[in-house]
């Protein structure tokens, strides 16, 4: 039993080399295919996360939005107070959400217009309350309170007193104006100074309730002056707040004009298929080879001066420039040598001292010059150049 | 099978009853109609098995000349075979008129002509040649490819043939058939013949002289009859470009000059190209005129990437010449392999011959040598010195070993090589 052990055990280990060997040459023959495969997948696998996590809520003055323009920070004190928020993505859910509350206040934020009359009318009929955020001119001719736009608060006024008897301003006292609108009838509040129109509107019956600036709900001005104080007064009196930020889907389109599908004439239809049968044709008419390529056997050919490119390459990245000098120097001797025929067992200072006496220079110089060892790469330039000048200086001679 | 374009441009009208008559219908049915012709198009086409290509080889050409291939297309079907033929020579082989259209009757043959301008030295070949057979509407066509193999013989271009008249000259003048100054031209006795003005007093041959009654000078002529053997180098180092031209080609120009010349001049020429093994050979021995045999040795020589094998060239020059010859070894000086392999060899060739070295000097080194204007340049600089330097010393150490040698740019190469072939003959070291 003992004996056997070891066999199965040798065994078994040579059927699993066997196999990571065969695994890993295959992964060996593939390996380009295998990396793109891999990077496709992370990529892939990158984007469906990208696209499948949660994204955070951008729209202004949505309870989920928790930017600065949003009303988060709103609608959760709301709830802490016993307020059930409903946020309604469409009409549908607003009315079903107003018919199901108990005496339900509607905050509605159509910053684009998309509802249209009828809609707000009824909306407007099944709540109690109705507090309209900075609304157009279109809902509230649609709402007929008797509020109508009155411009914008002007500059001068950045912050605004109550200046009216309504409980709730007066409690909240001042509030910014800044880029707010200003409405007129019924009770105004918050008033700039000489005007009749105020940030705030409350219609005759106070059923309705207009604000001009979406800053007292923000998020990011909510603690500031007395916004926090009038967003919870004016929102907060009934136990069911309906919050509805209108999209593009409520848009009734009912009577939209026709489709270009419908206004095109019928053969269209069958125009880009036939085209397309014309491209495929084409396609098989010139893609069609007049046979097999013929293959080219390339001779091996390397440029000649390929080495010395390369040792200068590596002279710079190592800057040797004493190698480099050592290399230029003996270059013009030899070249000195043969032109003043100083013979081939001439020495360096022979050299220097036939060609001092050809210019008519001192040796001494002209060997200070040849010998000099530069310390630098912008000195080795210079010298190089002085060395090239004295070469033609001798050989114009 | 294929389509033409003709039938595409059928389907693109094709367009005008879809669109007076829309509807899945008409489609189906236009489109029923356009593959009929097609199918009854390609049926009537004449069938390409009976079709039968003949080649003519083409033969030899010199590099960048031009010359016809023909192509014999007989068609044994009972149709007329009209058509396109795709003559597939490989792309250096520069076919001009490489597709044409052909029209064959029924048991007749015609024959294609294709221009061939040849961009590449060597064995050009043509494996195939593809024949389309269009129906009588010219809508759709039957294709075959027939295996046919062609093949052209590019020589290689002996551009230095320019030289040729002028190194003649020269070595005429060594002759004594024109009048030379100089005493010593050639060394073996020719002739005795009668003074003319201008010719050297110091040939005068004074005994023959005093037996006639004119003055007689003597003659001589270069020695003959001697041995010249190339080897050309194909290993690695051959395969580096040096001005628009491979080492490999520079040195075939310089053997083929060399080797026109020294026939000649009477004497006996060898070529071997070599690098771990002999690539070609050619010589006088052989039949036909040796310029002839040269250049087919040399067209399909290809630089190999192999190390040359030195040691081994001794033993091909005695297997060529077993006598005192001129050995001229055409190879590389550049730093590294020569003091391995080339110097040992050619010193020990040059205690029997009379040893040449020819390597082609690279003139980009020159040019480097003359950047002094940054470090990056000075660098540059300093490494084709080195470069130089590396080859100078290589030469020096040769020329101590009693070889000599040329060391040229690429144009310069094949007259410096004829120069010092004259000059050795002049001095009769041969």
């Amino acid at each position: 039993m003992t004996g056997a052990v070891p066999a199965s055990a040798v065994q078994g280990g040579t059927y699993a080399d066997q196999a990571s060997v065969r695994r890993t040459g295959w992964l060996r023959r593939h390996r380009a295919f295998v990396a793109c495969a891999a990077v496709v997948a992370a990529a892939l696998v990158l984007v469906l996360w990208a696209q499948l996590s949660p994204k955070g809520d951008a729209v202004p003055m949505s309870v989920h939005n928790a930017g600065p323009d949003g009303a988060r920070a709103v609608a959760q004190i709301l709830g802490r107070h016993g307020v059930a928020v409903h946020d309604a993505g469409n009409y549908g859910a607003a009315m079903a959400a107003l018919e199901a509350g108990s005496s339900p206040t509607l905050l509605l934020y159509d910053r684009n217009g998309f509802l249209d009359g009828p809609r707000l009318r009824s909306l407007a009929a099944s709540a109690q309350r109705v507090v309209v955020v900075s609304p157009r001119l279109q809902t509230l001719d649609a709402l007929d309170a008797g509020i109508r736009q009155a411009g914008v608060v002007p500059e001068a006024s950045p912050v605004l007193d109550p200046g009216c008897s309504l409980p709730d301003p007066q409690a909240a006292g001042t509030v910014s104006g800044e880029s707010g609108f200003l409405y007129d009838g019924g009770t105004t509040c918050y008033r700039p100074d000489g005007s009749s129109a105020g940030l705030v509107a409350v219609g005759s019956d106070g059923q309705l309730t207009v604000v001009g600036s979406t800053a007292v709900f923000s998020n990011g001005q909510l603690d500031s002056l007395g916004h926090a104080a009038l967003a919870i007064r004016t929102l907060g009196p009934s136990p069911d707040l309906v919050w509805y930020i209108p999209t593009l889907e409520d848009l009734d389109t009912g009577g939209s004009p026709a489709s270009l599908d419908e206004l095109a004439p019928g053969w269209a239809r069958f125009l880009g298929p036939w085209l397309a049968l014309v491209a495929v044709a084409a396609i098989a008419w010139r893609g069609r080879r007049l046979g097999p390529l013929v293959f080219e056997p390339l001779p091996v050919v390397v440029k000649a001066a390929e080495t010395a490119e390369g040792r200068a390459r590596l002279y710079q990245d190592s800057r040797a420039v004493d190698q480099a000098r050592d290399n230029l120097r003996a270059g013009t001797l030899v070249r000195l040598s043969g032109h003043l025929r100083t013979g081939p067992g001439a020495t360096a200072g022979q050299v220097i001292d036939a060609a001092a006496e050809l210019l008519g220079k001192p040796a001494p110089e002209l060997r200070e010059l040849i010998n000099e060892r530069p310390g630098t790469e912008a000195r080795l330039v210079a010298w190089s150049r002085e060395l090239d000048t004295l070469e033609k200086e001798v050989k114009s001679r | 099978m294929a389509i033409s374009g003709r039938f595409v441009l059928l389907v693109l009208l094709g367009v005008v009853p879809v669109i007076l008559l829309p509807g899945w219908g008409t489609v189906l049915l236009v489109s029923g109609v356009l593959a009929a012709l097609a199918a009854v198009d390609l049926l009537a086409a004449a069938p390409l098995r009976t079709v039968s290509l003949l080649r003519t080889q083409p033969g030899n050409v010199t590099l960048h000349a031009a010359v016809d291939a023909v192509l014999t297309v007989r068609n044994d079907g009972g149709r007329r075979l009209r058509g396109v033929l795709r003559d597939a020579w490989q792309p250096s082989a520069g076919a001009q008129n490489a597709v044409q259209d052909i029209e064959v009757p029924a048991n007749e043959s015609r024959r294609v002509t294709v221009r061939l301008r040849p961009v590449r030295r060597g064995d050009l070949r043509a494996p195939h040649a593809t024949l389309r057979s269009f129906g009588p509407l010219l809508l759709a066509a039957r294709q075959r490819t027939v295996p046919c193999p062609g093949s052209l013989r590019v020589l290689p271009p002996f551009h230095s043939r320019r030289h040729l008249p002028s190194k003649l000259r020269k070595l005429r003048e060594l002759d004594g058939k024109a009048a030379v100054q100089i005493r010593g031209a050639g060394t073996e006795f020719d002739s005795l013949r009668d003074y003319v003005r201008g010719d050297d007093v110091r040939s005068i041959d004074w005994r023959a002289t005093a037996r006639r009654s004119a003055v007689v000078v003597r003659t001589w002529r270069p020695e003959r009859d001697r041995r010249v053997v190339m080897v050309l180098d194909t290993s690695r180092t051959s395969a580096a470009r040096i001005d628009d031209e491979t080492r490999l080609d520079t040195g075939m120009e310089a053997a083929l000059l060399l080797g026109v010349l020294a026939e000649r001049g009477g004497d006996r020429v060898d070529f071997l190209a070599f690098d771990r093994r002999t690539r070609a050979r050619a010589g006088s021995s052989g039949q036909g005129n040796l310029l002839g045999q040269l250049v087919q040795a040399m067209a399909p020589l290809e630089a190999e990437l192999i190390e040359m094998d030195w040691p081994a060239v001794p033993a091909q020059v005695r297997a060529v010449s077993a006598h005192r010859s001129l050995v001229v070894l055409l190879t590389s000086l550049d730093g590294g392999a020569p003091e391995e392999g080339l110097l040992p060899v050619a010193a020990q060739l040059a205690r029997q011959h009379v040893v040449v070295v020819a390597a082609v000097r690279d003139p980009q080194l020159g040019t480097m040598l003359g950047e002094r204007g940054d470090a990056t340049g000075v660098f540059r600089a300093a490494a084709a010195e080195r470069a130089l330097l590396q080859r100078a010393a290589i030469s020096a150490e040769l020329r101590q070993h009693g070889v000599s040698v040329v060391d040229a740019e690429p144009h310069q190469l094949p007259p410096r090589l004829a120069d010092m072939y004259i000059r050795l003959k002049a001095a009769g070291t041969l």
